[in-house]
């Protein structure tokens, strides 16, 4: 059974969070006193993480729970072909895990990513492995709705490393896969509605942009644009500096669809790109001291962007400035030298590898680190 | 004097309240640092009181009301930056101000003003997002309306992340279908010419500001567009991508949404003061001149926004002027082409695009329409709000000293890694049902380890495999030897094999011994070997042996396991025996894969791999 420990915040005035806060600045180690951040153990190594759409009723029996209360689900990352993904809500008012165990259920090889439905309703979860499958969760148990599998043959399905999920047409989800395709399923249909040869090597992630219009990133280090009204051509927005760096990473920031956000192998910088100015970054942040992991921009602001690493650093980033340093005044050749500063940190105990900012509820951050989760307040 | 030109903000002003009929209209935007209203924009549609002219050209109203708008900004910025310049620096014709009417001030005064939101009027609007309507403004308390001094009716409607103020000096009711019409007025602005979305790129630059903003083309063309244009290209003749693509283009009229792509770009130019001075000039005349009506001419199709080019043409060196006006004369005839071009809707692509660009381009503006049309309808706040229970704290530069907390020998983005490059051999490993156990320590031990790079993982994929064959291999050759075998259990019976064949290796030492009186050793043997494959059958159960013993001393056994069969023949050595043996396994269609003769047992034992499945179907 997984553990549940939270933090319950201080009943301190402001100024004595402030005081605690400066402390923890100045620590290298997380301090278990942070107030804000939420933590939930698991037995096991966690990789996948969602948060549930826009709040709904949680019927099960943890209806204690408030509506409109976020709801994770998380996926385990075992080695193995046995692994888990449990569903844990999170009560806010008394700020504490309430995991649901109804709702748990064993998955086949770990889950690359987990998404829900980008509608509250009907409450779908969907998982990408081997194959992308959909679950529902129902009030009672998940049970596996369907299982979207391209293996025309019976035997290998090249696995699945990443999939999103189209919030403007939700009958859509593209994959990304290691055989260098990305493939879009109707999930009403349960059928493959076209299928591309995206990139030269391994696609490693995908995002929407629109209702059809979608970017990829693959192991060739290029980021491209595709438009499922036109599939004969993809145009490269970005690829990155030294030749063949896999690109691990895509986040299509999806308040102003100008801009998306790549990360590299091995690279503590996060490429920030503008569609409309191909291969030209806006920004590059820089301020990461390890490999980054993993970005999420936020859901509510339309120019800040969240992003963790292999330094336990999870930091937030205004890119206000960032979007100015392409000029030659002083104070953006300043900027562009230096790069740009985040606004905010959190420090993690250990190398944070997922990172996700809820959608429904914009003040709350998810990290995954070892066999945590944690919940941060922005 | 030559009418000045507008920002299409202006003209959108001026025609919603030219459309009313109503006394002057004004946008207040948004201050991002101070977080209050400013001015924006203004038209005054007023009655005017004296009109100075150097030459007598008539003017139409329309030009004269623009005109006038005009003249009142550099008033009143001729005003605020004090006397001592006053003579010095306005032309003959600008207004002095005895000029003005009641009306005329009352606008001038409004371009002072600054709102909090929620202050004043335009601040309630901003702060409710919904329009505010104000008649008998002139009545009212100051606290209200603080400019109460001729307007008798003021209406303010937040758009666009600011506030479109309206007022005149009639009084007129409140009327929603007019508010309504002054937004249709703007939106429709916005949907002929589509937009690049906003994102802030100078904070300290409130006018570039306002027209990032609301970027819209402009039409005519003037001596400060120009140079802005040579400052905006030549930040582009720097980037040496954009060169390329450029080049690529060689198309003489450019869509409206390629425009977009270079819109934000060029917003981030306009606000930069030019201190490319130096290149700005070297680079102009290096530009090939097919060239650069190209380049010209995408970006003479960027919204140039009046407000920062006043801005910037303050910031512009004096030697500048000329050599910028060398080159403006030669782009005034492509100004007009492009002039016309754009009157075009935005479907129309009858240029010659180079393919990939124009589906491109046509995929970004769909992008670009459809987030602009999201942001009418909810407009997203540009500021993340942290609470006071923020788990984060305030990041400071100071953090740099501090140490990387890692976690020891593993590389970096190992789990990231793992999920990505190491899916397809987890997946292979654990699908391949039939590998040996052995092999999946080994895969363990390889995840462990880490592999880092990708070309070190497909070599360790390469490895693992040739390993795997190898070990296939031998296992094959151990099976040959020891009969009996199947792949699962085939250490154990190889240690039951080995434990048997040393106990006969001691019993046969203990029969040499007597051996003088054993001639019937084949006899003995026999039975031997029976007894021992007989122990080999208890061992294990899963084969089904033919043990058959002819007469003449000549054994066979066969085993079958899955698709190998291992046959066993014990005879007496006789040349060319073999051979024949090999024949007649041929003829009955056995493939034989490897054979081990041992002479010392008298023992043939052959392994045969069946290829034909019916000749074992009976077993």
């Amino acid at each position: 059974m997984p553990m549940i420990s939270s933090n319950p915040p201080s009943g301190g005035n402001k100024a004595q969070q402030q005081q605690q806060q400066e402390e923890m600045e100045s620590s290298t180690q997380e301090s278990p006193l942070n107030p804000n951040a939420f933590t939930f153990d698991l037995p096991h190594p966690v990789y996948a993480m969602a948060f549930s759409p826009s709040p709904f009723a949680v019927a099960s029996s943890c209806s204690a729970v408030a509506a409109a209360s976020p709801r994770l689900a998380l996926g385990s990352f075992v080695e193995e072909y046995g692994n888990r993904v449990d569903v844990v809500a999170f009560d806010e008012d008394a700020l504490a895990f309430r995991p649901d165990p109804a709702l748990s259920f064993d998955h086949p090889y770990p889950p690359t990513k987990l998404m829900f439905h980008p509608s509250p309703l009907p409450p779908l979860l969907a998982s990408a492995s081997d194959s992308l499958r959909l679950w529902h969760l129902g009030p009672e148990t998940a049970e596996l709705r369907s299982v979207l599998d391209n293996s025309k043959s019976s035997g290998y399905c090249a696995p699945l490393t990443s999939f999103d999920w189209n919030d403007e047409e939700p009958r859509r989800i593209g994959t990304s896969s290691i055989d260098t395709t990305c493939t879009i399923w109707d999930v009403e249909r349960c059928a493959i509605e076209t299928q591309l040869i995206a990139h030269d090597k391994e696609v490693y992630d995908i995002a929407w942009g629109q209702a059809g219009v979608f970017a990829s990133v693959s192991a060739d280090g290029s980021v491209r644009i595709f438009d499922l009204r036109d599939k004969e051509h993809s145009t490269i927005v970005y690829e990155s500096p030294r030749p063949d760096t896999p690109l691990l990473r895509l986040a299509w920031n999806k308040v102003d669809r100008c801009y998306m956000a790549t990360t590299m192998m091995d690279s503590n910088r996060v490429v920030v790109l503008d569609i409309r100015s191909p291969a030209a970054p806006v920004a590059e942040l820089q301020r990461h001291r390890a490999s980054v992991n993993a970005i999420a921009w936020a859901p509510q602001a339309s120019r800040h962007i969240c992003s963790a690493g292999d330094d336990g650093q999870a930091l937030i980033w205004e890119l206000a400035a960032a979007a100015a340093a392409g000029g030659s005044s002083e104070a953006a050749i300043t900027a562009a030298l230096e790069g740009i500063d985040p606004i905010l940190v959190y420090t993690a105990g250990a190398e944070i590898n997922q990172l996700q900012w809820s959608a429904a509820h914009h003040d709350w951050v998810g990290i995954a680190f070892s066999n945590k989760v944690q919940l941060l307040r922005v | 004097m030559v009418a000045p030109p507008s920002t299409s903000l202006q003209q959108t002003l001026q025609a919603v309240v030219q459309s009313v009929q109503w006394t002057y209209s004004l946008f207040w935007q948004p201050c991002p640092q101070q977080g209050i209203l400013v001015w924006g924009d203004g038209y005054y549609n007023g009655s005017i009181k004296t009109r100075k002219t150097v030459q007598p050209v008539e003017v139409s109203t329309e030009e004269a009301s623009l005109q006038r708008s005009q003249q009142l900004r550099e008033l009143y910025e001729s005003l605020s930056s004090g006397e001592a310049n006053l003579p010095a620096r306005r032309p003959c014709a600008a207004l002095s101000p005895e000029d003005l009417t009641e009306a005329e001030w009352f606008y001038l005064m409004c371009i002072s003003f600054s709102f909090p939101p929620g202050v004043g009027l335009p601040g309630k609007a901003f702060a409710r997002q919904r329009p505010v309507w104000l008649t008998r403004a002139n009545e009212v308390d100051s606290k209200v309306f603080s400019r109460a001094i001729l307007a008798k009716t003021v209406a303010c409607i937040p758009l666009m992340d600011g506030v479109l103020e309206l007022g005149n000096i009639e009084k007129v009711e409140e009327d929603m279908a007019l508010i309504q019409h002054a937004k249709r007025h703007f939106m429709d602005h916005f949907d002929a010419h589509t937009k690049p979305a906003l994102s802030e790129h100078s904070t300290s630059n409130q006018f570039a500001r306002a027209d990032h903003h609301h970027p819209l083309y402009q039409q005519p063309p003037i001596m400060q567009q120009m140079n802005m244009d040579i400052h905006a290209s030549n930040q582009e003749e720097d980037d040496a991508h954009d060169e390329e693509e450029d080049n690529d283009e060689g198309d003489e009229i450019e869509g409206s949404s390629r425009s977009e792509l270079r819109a934000m770009k060029y917003s981030v130019d306009v606000s930069v003061p030019p201190g490319l001075t130096v290149s700005a000039a070297a680079a102009a005349e290096t530009i090939p001149a097919a060239e650069a009506s190209e380049l010209m001419q995408l970006e003479m199709s960027e919204d140039i926004r009046v407000g920062s080019i006043s801005d910037c043409s303050n910031n512009l060196d004096a030697e500048q002027m000329p050599a910028a006006q060398s080159i403006c004369k030669h782009w005034n005839c492509l100004l007009e082409d492009l002039g016309n071009g754009f009157q075009q809707p935005l479907g129309t692509q009858e240029q010659d695009f180079s393919p990939e660009d124009a589906h491109y381009s046509e995929t970004v503006s769909s992008v670009l329409r459809h987030n602009l049309k999201r942001w009418v309808g909810s407009s997203p706040l540009s500021y993340v709000i942290q609470s006071q229970k923020s788990a984060f704290s305030r990041w400071s530069s100071k953090r740099d000293r501090l140490p990387v907390c890692s976690r020891g020998s593993c590389t970096s983005q190992w789990l990231l890694k793992s999920v990505v490059l190491n899916i397809r051999d987890l997946h292979c490993k654990l699908s391949d049902g039939s590998s040996p156990k052995s092999t999946d320590g080994e895969g363990g031990n390889r995840f462990q380890k880490g592999t880092a790079q990708e070309e070190i993982n497909a070599n360790h994929v390469l490895a693992e495999r040739r390993r795997r064959e190898k070990l296939n291999e031998r296992f094959m050759i151990l099976r040959s030897l020891v009969p009996f075998m199947d792949k699962a259990s085939i250490l154990g019976d190889t240690i039951e094999y080995v434990k048997q064949l040393r106990k006969r290796i001691q019993d046969l030492e203990a029969r040499n011994r007597q051996s003088d009186r054993r001639l019937k050793a084949m006899e003995v043997d026999k039975p031997d070997y029976a007894v021992n494959y007989k122990l080999d059958n208890h061992v294990v159960d899963k084969r089904k042996p033919q043990v058959l013993e002819g007469s003449n001393g000549v054994g066979v056994h066969a085993s079958v396991v899955e698709e190998d069969a291992l046959l066993e023949l014990q005879c007496s050595h006789k040349d060319g025996l073999l051979l024949k043996v090999l024949q007649g396994l041929h003829e009955l269609g056995l493939e034989v894969s490897s054979v081990k003769e041992v002479h010392g047992k008298r023992v043939n034992i052959a392994d045969v791999k069946k290829t034909i499945d019916q000749i074992f179907s009976d077993h």
